[in-house]
Formats: C-alpha cells, sequence, structure tokens
C-alpha cells in the first residue's frame, strides 16, 4: 500500500515562501496533480517529496513511514523531469537500466526489466541509439521508462510535457495515463496547464503562493471551485460587477438576484460565472454582440451589456448563436445556481 | 564510515578545497606582475632589499623610461599601424566568410572550422621558416614591414573565426537577412546597417584578440627583422633593465585596460548564464565578449 | 521595392533597375562555395604557401627529392630534442589539465560571492593570451637569479639555485607555461562544467546513486573529451612556444629553439634541410595533436548541447 503524505510543509528560499502549510495526502495508485501557476510552489512540493529539498517544518510520509530525512537516492521514487535529463553519455538501453544497476540487479534480470518496461513505451526498437539521436516526445519516453524501471513506489512527474510540442504533448499524456492506471503507480503530477489535469487526473490540488486552495476531482474543481482564483485558473469565466444586498441577495444592474453568498451588505462583489453557464435570454440584460466565433463544437459569443459595460462571452449550440453578427442587439442572463461571488478590491 | 565523518569530509571538498585552490591561484597568478611591477617602479635591487627599504625609491620613471630611447617610437608605431591593419583584415576577410558559410553552406561550417584551426598546427616557428623560403621570390612584398599583416591575421585565425561564428550563432541569422532583404537591403547595407550592430561583441572581442596576438608576436618579426614593438622590448632590455621590465609591465597593463573596456562594452542585458542553478535557456542572447574570448579555442 | 528605396545591388549584384542577368543569378545559386575562395585564397597565399615550402626545403636535395634530411632530423641530437620538448609539453599540459581543472571546478561551483566566476573566467581570458615576453619577464622578477621569491626562499635557507634549477629547465618553464595552460584549461573546461545539467545530478540521485556514482558514470564521462581535448591543446601550445622560451633559455633542446638556431645563425647549404625538416615534423606532430583535439571537441559539443 504505498501513499505518500505531505504533513504540513513550510518551505521558505530566502525571503520567499515556497511552501506554506502544504498538506496533502495521495492515495495507493492515484495520480494527483499538482496544478498553478508559476511560483506557486507545485514543483517545490514535488522536490520536497523526491527529497531534493527539506521543509523548514513539517514531515513527508511514504506508506505510513516518515521519510523527511532520508536521502534522495534512498527514497525509491522515480522522477521524470521537465527536458533533457538523460545521462547523454548512455544508451537508452543504459539509461533505462541505470536506476537497476545501482541497486545491483543481476545482469538477466536487467536486460529483461529493462526492455519489459520500453516495450511499455513502445521503444524497443530504440534500445541502442543514444539521446542525441531521439526527439524531444522519445526523450521523455525514455525518462518515464527509466523511472518506471526501478518499480517506484511513487512517481514523480516535474512538467513532463512542457517542453514538447502540442500534438505530441497529447500523445504523451494518455500513453502516461494508460501506463499509470495498468501498472497502477501513485503518481504525483505537476504541471501549469490546466486542459492536462483536468484530462489525466483522479484529483487535483489547485495550487497558490504556496498553498493548495482546493483539492478534489477535476469535476468539483471545474464545477464548484471554491475561490475566485481556482474559477479564473480552470475554464473561461465571466465577472460581473454586483453589490451585495446581504448573504443570499445581490444586485446586478439594477436587478436583484437571489445568489448563494455570505457576504455583508454593501459589499462590492465580482459575479463569476462560466460562458456554459451564460446564456442568451431575452429577458436578461441587454446588450450588443461584439464577437461571434463558431468553434466546431461550441460556438463563442462576446457580448457588451450596456448596464454593465463589462464582456460577457456566451458558449453554446444552437442556430440562435451562430446566426448571430456583430453589432446585433441581443440579452444575456446566467445560471444563478453555478454562480459564485467575490469580494471585488475598487 | 559513519555519517557524522562523512558529512564532514564532504564540507572540506566543496567548501574547504577549493576556497584554498582560489586563494592558491589568486596568489600565484598575482605574484609574477607584482614583482614585475616593483622592479620596474623601485630602484632597490634584489639584494638590498629587505623589510627596512620596501618602501624606498618607489617612482613611476621606470614606466615611461623606455619613451626616451630614440628607437621606442618607430617600434611603437609600427606596431599599431599592424595591429589595425590586421584587425581590418581580419574583418574583412573573416566576417564576409563566416556570414557567408552560415547562410549558404551550413554543411562546409565543419570544415571551415577545421581549416581555421590549421594556424595552430603551423606555429609560428613553422611558419616563418617557410617564409623565409619563398623570401628570395617575393621580396617586392616582404621588404614592406607592413607585409607581416596578413600573417598576423592568419595567426589570429582561430580565435576570430571562433568569435564571430559564435556570436553569428546566437543571433537569428536567417531571419535578420531575409527580413532585411525582403525590405529592400542589399547585400553590404544588410551587413552594416543589420548584422554588425548585433555582432557587436563577438566583433569587439575579434578584435581585441587579434590586437593582443599583433603586440605580443615575436617569433616572425624578429625572424624577419622587422623592428616592431617586440623586437624592440627584446632588445631594450639589454640596455635598461628597468625601463625594459617597465615597458613590460605597461604592455600588460593596457592589455588589462582593453580587456576592462571591452567587458564594459559588452555588457549583457539579461543575467548571465549561470552554472547548477535551474534556468530557462529558449534564446541565447549575444554572449558576452569574455565568454568569446574562451570560446577562440 | 519600396517606392523611393534606392536600387540596391542584391546578393546577387543587380542593375539600377533591380533586374539581375540571369547568367549572374546563377552563378551565385549553383555555385555557392564561390563565396569562401577570397577565404581560401588567403589561406593558400599566407599559410599553406609557407607551410609547403617548408616540406620543399626538406625533402629537396641538389639531387632531386629525398628524404635523408627528413631521417636525420629524428636522429641523435635531433631526436633527443624532439623526445625532450614532447615530454616537457606533455609535462605542462598535464599541470595545466590538473590545476585547470580544479581551479574551474572551484569557480564554477562557488556560490558567493557572484561575481567570482566572472572573475576567474575574464582573467582567464587575459592570461591565456599573455605570452611572449612580458610573462618571461614577469617571471625573471620572480623566480630568476634576482627575483623576489628567490630572494625570500633564500632567506629561509632554502637556495633554489643551489642544484641545476633556472627557469630555463624543464621545471622552470613548465611553472612559467603554467601561467597561460593553467587559464586556457579554465576556459575550456568552465563551459564544459556548465553543461553538466543539474537534472543528471538530480536523476542520478533519484535512481538511487550517490556522488561517487554520478561522477565515476556520468560526471567524467561527459567531461572526458573537454579533458583530453584541452590536454591536447595545451600540449600543441607548450610545444611551439617560442618567444617565452628564447627569453628564458638558450637550450637547444626545445624544438621550436632549435628550428630558430637553424633559422638564424651559420648554416651550410646542406644543413638547412635538416632545420626544414625538423620544422616539418614539428608541423606533422601539431597536426596529429590539433587533430585529435579537433575529434575531441566535436564529441563535447555534441553533449554539451
Amino acid at each position: 500500500m504505498t501513499t505518500l503524505r505531505f504533513d504540513d510543509i513550510r518551505k521558505t528560499f530566502g525571503t520567499t515562501v515556497a511552501l506554506e502549510e502544504f498538506s496533502l495526502d495521495v492515495r495507493e495508485g492515484e495520480l494527483v496533480s499538482l496544478l498553478g501557476p508559476s511560483g506557486c510552489g507545485k514543483t517545490t512540493a514535488l522536490r520536497v517529496a523526491a527529497g531534493f529539498e527539506t521543509g523548514d517544518r513539517g514531515s513527508v510520509h511514504l506508506s505510513g513511514n516518515e521519510i523527511t530525512r532520508v536521502p534522495a537516492h534512498k527514497r525509491n521514487m522515480g522522477m521524470v523531469f521537465q527536458s533533457y535529463s538523460l545521462f547523454p553519455n548512455l544508451s537508452v538501453a543504459q539509461n533505462v537500466e541505470f536506476g537497476l544497476r545501482t541497486r545491483k540487479v543481476r545482469t538477466e534480470e536487467r536486460r529483461r526489466r529493462t526492455m519489459a518496461v520500453l516495450d511499455l513505451v513502445q521503444l524497443a526498437s530504440l534500445a541502442d541509439r543514444y539521446p542525441h539521436q531521439l526527439s524531444g516526445g522519445q526523450q521523455q519516453r525514455v525518462a518515464l521508462a527509466r523511472a518506471l524501471a526501478i518499480e517506484p513506489a511513487v512517481l514523480l512527474l516535474d512538467e513532463p510535457l512542457s517542453a514538447l510540442d502540442a500534438k505530441v504533448r497529447t500523445t504523451l499524456r494518455d500513453e502516461i495515463r494508460r501506463i499509470q492506471t495498468e501498472i497502477g503507480t501513485t503518481t504525483l503530477f505537476v504541471t501549469h496547464d490546466q486542459e492536462e489535469a483536468l484530462t489525466i487526473s483522479d484529483r487535483i490540488a489547485v495550487m497558490s503562493e504556496g498553498r493548495i486552495e482546493q483539492l478534489g476531482t477535476p469535476m468539483q474543481i471545474y464545477r464548484q471551485p471554491s475561490s475566485g482564483f481556482v474559477a479564473r485558473f480552470i475554464g473561461s469565466l465571466n465577472e460581473i460587477p454586483a453589490i451585495s444586498k446581504g448573504p443570499g441577495r445581490i444586485e446586478v444592474a439594477g436587478r436583484d438576484y437571489a445568489v448563494d453568498h455570505t457576504h455583508p451588505i454593501g459589499a462590492s462583489l465580482s459575479l463569476l460565472i462560466r460562458p456554459e453557464d451564460t446564456r442568451l435570454d431575452p429577458t436578461g440584460f441587454a446588450g450588443t454582440v461584439v464577437n461571434s466565433h463558431f468553434q466546431g463544437a461550441a460556438t463563442r459569443i462576446v457580448v457588451r451589456v450596456d448596464t454593465i459595460d463589462s464582456l460577457v462571452e456566451v458558449h453554446g449550440v444552437g442556430d440562435d448563436l451562430t446566426s448571430l453578427q456583430p453589432g446585433a442587439r441581443t440579452a444575456v442572463d446566467f445560471e444563478r445556481s453555478r454562480a459564485v461571488c467575490e469580494a471585488r478590491s475598487i | 564510515m559513519n555519517r557524522r565523518l562523512r558529512s564532514l569530509l564532504g564540507i572540506f571538498g566543496r567548501r574547504f578545497v577549493p576556497t584554498m585552490v582560489l586563494i592558491v591561484s589568486f596568489l600565484f597568478f598575482l605574484a609574477p606582475l607584482v614583482t614585475l611591477a616593483r622592479f620596474s617602479l623601485q630602484n632597490v635591487p634584489t639584494i638590498l632589499l629587505g623589510w627596512s627599504t620596501l618602501f624606498d625609491k618607489w617612482s613611476l620613471s621606470g614606466l615611461t623610461r623606455a619613451f626616451s630611447d630614440p628607437n621606442f617610437w618607430p617600434s611603437l608605431s609600427l606596431t599599431l599601424r599592424l595591429t589595425l591593419g590586421t584587425v581590418a583584415l581580419t574583418m574583412l576577410v573573416v566576417v564576409p566568410t563566416a556570414i557567408w558559410v552560415h547562410l549558404r553552406l551550413p554543411r562546409l561550417r565543419s570544415t571551415i572550422e577545421f581549416l581555421t584551426l590549421l594556424p595552430y598546427m603551423i606555429p609560428a616557428i613553422a611558419m616563418v621558416a617557410g617564409i623565409v623560403v619563398v623570401k628570395p621570390h617575393v621580396r617586392w612584398f616582404l621588404n614592406s614591414d607592413l607585409s607581416l599583416i596578413p600573417f598576423y591575421a592568419v595567426l589570429a585565425l582561430p580565435f576570430t573565426y571562433r568569435s564571430i561564428d559564435a556570436g553569428l550563432r546566437a543571433i537569428p541569422l536567417r531571419v535578420l537577412v531575409d527580413a532585411s532583404r525582403s525590405l529592400g537591403g542589399g547585400l553590404a547595407s544588410t551587413i552594416m546597417k543589420v548584422l554588425v550592430p548585433n555582432l557587436r561583441a563577438a566583433l569587439i572581442s575579434a578584435s581585441f584578440l587579434t590586437a593582443a596576438v599583433v603586440i605580443g608576436e615575436f617569433t616572425i618579426a624578429n625572424t624577419l627583422l622587422k623592428e616592431t614593438l617586440p623586437r624592440f622590448q627584446a632588445t631594450y632590455v639589454g640596455r635598461e633593465p628597468q625601463g625594459g621590465y617597465g615597458l613590460n609591465l605597461l604592455a600588460i597593463l593596457v592589455t588589462v585596460a582593453l580587456f576592462v573596456i571591452l567587458n564594459r562594452l559588452t555588457r549583457r542585458k539579461t543575467t548571465p548564464r549561470r552554472p547548477y542553478l535551474t534556468h530557462d535557456s529558449s534564446f541565447e542572447e549575444q554572449p558576452r565578449a569574455t565568454t568569446l574570448i574562451g570560446e577562440g579555442l | 521595392m519600396l517606392a523611393g528605396s534606392s536600387p540596391s545591388a542584391g546578393i546577387h549584384g543587380g542593375h539600377a533597375d533591380g533586374v539581375t542577368p540571369i547568367s549572374r543569378v546563377r552563378t551565385w545559386r549553383a555555385r555557392p562555395w564561390l563565396g569562401v575562395v577570397p577565404f581560401l585564397l588567403f589561406l593558400v597565399l599566407f599559410l599553406f604557401i609557407p607551410a609547403l615550402s617548408v616540406f620543399y626545403n626538406a625533402l629537396r636535395t641538389t639531387r632531386g627529392w629525398s628524404l635523408t634530411a627528413m631521417g636525420e632530423a629524428m636522429t641523435g641530437q635531433n631526436l633527443e630534442a624532439f623526445r625532450f620538448s614532447v615530454t616537457f609539453s606533455a609535462g605542462a599540459a598535464l599541470v595545466g589539465v590538473g590545476f585547470g581543472v580544479l581551479l574551474a571546478y572551484a569557480a564554477a561551483t562557488a556560490r558567493r560571492p557572484t561575481w567570482l566566476r566572472g572573475l576567474v573566467s575574464s582573467f582567464s581570458g587575459v592570461a591565456a593570451n599573455m605570452g611572449g615576453l612580458p610573462l618571461a619577464f614577469a617571471f625573471l622578477s620572480l623566480l630568476g637569479r634576482q627575483g623576489v621569491v628567490t630572494k625570500i626562499l633564500g632567506a629561509m635557507g632554502w637556495d633554489i639555485y643551489s642544484g641545476d634549477f633556472t627557469l630555463g629547465s624543464v621545471n622552470g618553464l613548465i611553472i612559467v607555461y603554467s601561467y597561460f595552460n593553467i587559464p586556457l584549461m579554465v576556459l575550456v573546461t568552465l563551459p564544459a562544467i556548465d553543461g553538466l545539467r543539474p537534472s543528471w545530478r538530480e536523476a542520478c540521485s533519484n535512481l538511487g546513486g550517490t556522488t561517487w556514482t554520478y561522477w565515476s558514470r556520468i560526471g567524467l564521462p561527459v567531461l572526458l573529451p573537454s579533458i583530453l581535448g584541452g590536454f591536447l591543446l595545451l600540449f600543441a601550445i607548450s610545444f611551439s612556444a617560442y618567444a617565452t622560451a628564447a627569453i628564458l633559455t638558450d637550450n637547444s633542446k626545445i624544438v621550436p629553439l632549435r628550428i630558430g638556431f637553424f633559422l638564424g645563425g651559420d648554416v651550410r647549404i646542406g644543413e638547412s634541410a635538416v632545420g626544414y625538416s625538423l620544422a616539418a615534423w614539428m608541423i606533422l606532430i601539431m597536426g596529429v595533436a590539433m587533430s585529435l583535439y579537433w575529434v575531441a571537441r566535436r564529441r563535447s559539443e555534441k553533449w554539451q548541447s
């Protein structure tokens, strides 16, 4: 039962706080993504798990055993770096078997396991090539094979796809997920790409400034963002200025609405609502179409609402949307149950 | 080995030894310069040097004594002219060639690079031996003092080519040339107005390296009996030891000053690449001159 | 063409109306190597001709071509000289490599002060090019018979000139040559050390390797081409250095000096071929050394990218 647990980790670099009260439980066989913008601490958390950094405070546990003071080379974790981590003077096969050699596995078994894991990433035919002869995608697959060959307790991936072309990124992403579920390794995946995180994770930890803003399944993160930050970071978002009329009521552009929130009366708010939860409604707020983009699966309309003077995006399907031209008059309304209210600083 | 001992050795290796190495190196490289300065600027023979006489008879006259020798100024003038000529010739020959190779003959790049290593294979003394062989046939050419210029340019070639090559690699050459040409620029104006400003560091360091080679070149000048500054330096010391040493000190000081100016002129705008820290090296900035001098090898 | 822009000579050489004759365009496009002809001409005139002349004189006798002189240049006293020069240059190169790598590593890994690495790199750039006369005189003032350090050591009871040490002896020259050999090695090694990515170190550690594992299986092997290349470069430079040695000694066992003597002294007609043979052999040895250096450098560049 390999579980990874971070317990209240704090890590500073000089005056910068990289991690603050960082606690996370990764369950067996689960893939948890650490998602956030640059500098949010996600890579630091990964490196703390790997043993390359030690927290100023807090502890790390592997299957119940505390490993906070265990040196990196004894932790039995497999790590895939962002790029260029293959040893240039060793062939693909020699790279992959590196961890097995340090563990003094016998030659026959080493060979067998190396070829097995190279088969897994479908690169067995390139076993004798050298890293500089491989493409970026191939290199990362070798890196993955190298990390998996040692049958690690935990798999750590530090933005493994960021340096690759878009097309390669999607194929490799799905492959990583497929292999991970097949082998069942507990995995921690760091990325700044929300689409990546949403696609492959069992759970996502959205991070900002050293803290976990929200931890949940992809569906939860997307549908029920717990804060403005999470809502903005994932997917697209409309922000509409409003005023609180007390808990549960707000005023938007002169109209009263019942929206779930707890802000005091008179507080300035931003109403956050996703474009899919915004619709064209003749009884809604009048506005003028600014732009209309047919994107195949859905149509994206940008409307300038008269009374609020902000741009509102509407995503939807249907001929009523696709036929709208810039300059046309229309009206928008939103799904109140999906809205989140956030205090707005003037 | 227990942990305490191991970590102590680690600290020893990682902190103490490197620091000692740096300090010892610092002393080793500074000492000769210090004693050179002492000899030229202090009129106390070494035998009499002691704690009591340590601060006696210092003056700057040693530096400038050479100036009063009648042979000094002509030799300085010749060396300066040779320097300018060699730098000019290098720019005229090497820069267009390097650009051309980068643009039109990328497959020949490694061959050309190998060619620029040939001057190493044919060191100055061998080269001058060869020159002596053909001397009778080209007396009209070799009689001129300035005939040294092309040979000096050859001697400097490994440094200069590598320098300019590195500079070219750091700029998006193809894009710049295409952009310039699409806007109507011809070959000459492309080079002068677009490429040269972007290659500033490389060109300056190539010039500096050339100058260093010319100012220090002794072998060929000596054999061909051209009265350059190094030749003067060699003979003058016999006549006036202090003045001679002072002249050498001056040469070193001028070289260092040139170098400092060079560095200032090519100061990088982004932070230079740092080892052992993670960084994102997407677009390479124009390399700093000191790096280019190092790359001239 | 933009209105108002001056019709410029295009890269193909054009006419005032911007139209280039087809024949000219074809020439440039079809034969791009024409562009390097000036450069090649320059090399031929001022490098190849002197070099070939050396071989010409080495192989030519009054009766035609002959290898006698080349043979003679490698026997007896001449062979002694080559042996001496080769061992001496190798020794100087080894010293340079050893200390150079140490210094480069010390400078590369030093965090504080932050300007240290830049200083070492800059200084190495200057010192590596410092050779010849100023260097010789500087060391004369340091370790010569009237040198300051000589005097200090003498006062402490150690007369360094009591044996057969002089600045012109093997040990003396090695010390002096180190002044440019070590910085040269630093300049070669620093980029190589930079090329050692931190992710390799971490990956090695992550896979169970210790510091020893890293250096023995990855670090040193990756650095090896650069180190070997540096050795060859230092060897070549030490072997062919003339000016510094000329000031410090008249030891005819140093091949460049020996050639100098042949060139400058009274030389009878027959003997000059031997002198040129010495130079020819020197070119061959340097050729081998620099070719090996070339190979090593290509290899190290491949891994540094």
